[in-house]
């Protein structure tokens, strides 16, 4: 999780640098009064380093995904909960009491 | 609900639980998460985590859930003293508190003295009219009494009251088949699944309500042709709930499957004399029958040849 949110950071420090860059060159391009056809190779490289950085942390950070399938081994339902509110206590376990005599102790 | 990895979990733990490797509290809270009975073991761990005042003093404010959990597990295997000492414990920290009114009258319930369990309980409700726990343990205490009748009509005025309660419906469904009254039981059922359509459980259990021979007994001794078309309709309905569940359960459920290869004979000796026109394909018990060769195969294949008998039985 450290490492993906590390990666996730320095991936928005690039896309923000490559932000300005094009800023500066356009800026640039101003004063030399020529058309902006484009931002230069290298922000665009930036750009698309940047651009994997963020995806790859966005899908690490979170965790696991849940499935969402509803026969996956984590979502199918094997038995149902015991309804322990409608437990009764006298049932034949009676005849058998355990052999080992458990006490709470204070 | 339990589902797959949660079940493979609890084993796990269980396994190691039992073998003296550590991880008591992660087994007793999965326990408690997923409400399975499991009240010897949960006896014995809980005890030797409250009986260890450093591990006692380790769990915080969750001390008092578990002495609740070992008291309800030590009146489920009959040890009443500690059931007591646990709930005087609890007393001593939480006087004047309806879930320790409930313990007692839990405890009462599992001594046999049934009347002063009822005052108990009468007098919690006074209070508070709205409990539902209280009012299932009516319920249960009139079960355990063996007054099945009561226990239905109590359940009934609860479920007019608390219509959406699927635990209730489900026990009532339950009672409904120990007395064999499938009808009643197929309309507990159908409103469990209306409620949860997702749960597969629901459709296996409804269709093995319709699936029972004992489904047409409404008129016997009258008209065989009304008795063969009623066993008929349920007949197919089953069919269809089984498979149902085999969609919901990816094909997993080995019961729906068997249900489906019995189901399908079952029709087709009814139908026998009638001129239906054959709708129903011969694939999904030919499917059927195959997945179940490929499951006992892996998981128990000496009893692969039973398998294949039974369905060889079955086709003709």
């Amino acid at each position: 999780m450290g490492l993906g949110f590390i990666v996730g950071v320095f991936g928005v420090l690039i896309l923000s640098h490559a932000a300005y860059s094009t800023i500066q060159y356009r800026g640039l391009l101003k004063i030399m009064e020529e058309e902006f056809s484009g931002p230069p190779m290298n922000v665009v490289l930036e750009l698309l380093l940047g651009f994997v950085f963020c995806i790859w942390a966005a899908l690490t950070v979170p965790g696991n995904f849940h499935s969402i399938h509803p026969d996956s081994e984590e979502n199918r339902i094997v038995s149902l909960s015991a309804n322990l509110d409608f437990m009764i206590f006298n049932h034949r376990a009676k005849a058998f009491p355990l052999e080992i005599e458990m006490k709470l102790k204070h | 609900m339990v589902s797959k990895t949660e079940e493979t979990q609890l084993n796990r733990l269980e396994n190691q639980v039992d073998n003296g490797g550590g991880g008591t509290w992660e087994y007793i809270c999965l326990v408690r998460k997923l409400k399975v009975r499991r009240s010897d073991k949960v006896l014995k761990h809980g005890l030797s985590i409250l009986n260890d005042p450093k591990k006692r003093s380790a769990l915080g404010p969750e001390e008092w859930t578990l002495y609740e959990q070992v008291a309800i597990a030590a009146m489920d295997c009959q040890c009443l003293d500690v059931a007591k000492d646990c709930i005087k414990v609890l007393q001593k920290k939480f006087p004047e508190s309806k879930r320790v009114g409930r313990l007692e009258g839990m405890l009462l319930e599992a001594k046999g003295s049934w009347a002063e369990a009822e005052k108990a309980y009468s007098s919690l409700l006074e209070d508070n009219p709205l409990d539902q726990v209280i009012h299932r343990r009516r319920v249960a205490m009139a079960k355990a009494q063996g007054n099945i009748s009561g226990a239905i009509e109590w359940l009934n005025k609860y479920l007019e009251i608390f219509m959406a309660d699927h635990d209730a419906w489900r026990e009532l469904a339950e009672i409904y088949l120990s007395l064999q009254m499938y009808k009643q039981a197929a309309f507990c059922y159908e409103e469990l699944i209306l409620s949860q359509p997702t749960v597969p459980l629901y459709h296996l259990a409804y269709a093995d309500t319709m699936n029972s021979p004992y489904n047409n007994n409404g008129s016997r001794s009258a008209k065989k042709v009304l008795y063969t078309l009623a066993g008929l309709e349920n007949l197919l309905t089953a069919k269809k709930y089984y498979a149902s569940t085999v969609d919901l359960t990816g094909g997993k459920n080995t019961r729906a499957l068997l249900g489906i290869c019995l189901c399908t004979s079952a029709i087709a000796q009814l139908s026998k004399g009638k001129n239906k026109e054959d709708k129903e394909s011969p694939e999904l018990q030919s499917l059927a029958a195959t997945a179940l060769e490929k499951d006992y195969k892996q998981r128990a294949s000496d009893k692969l040849s039973l398998l294949t008998s039974a369905l060889r039985s079955l086709k003709i």
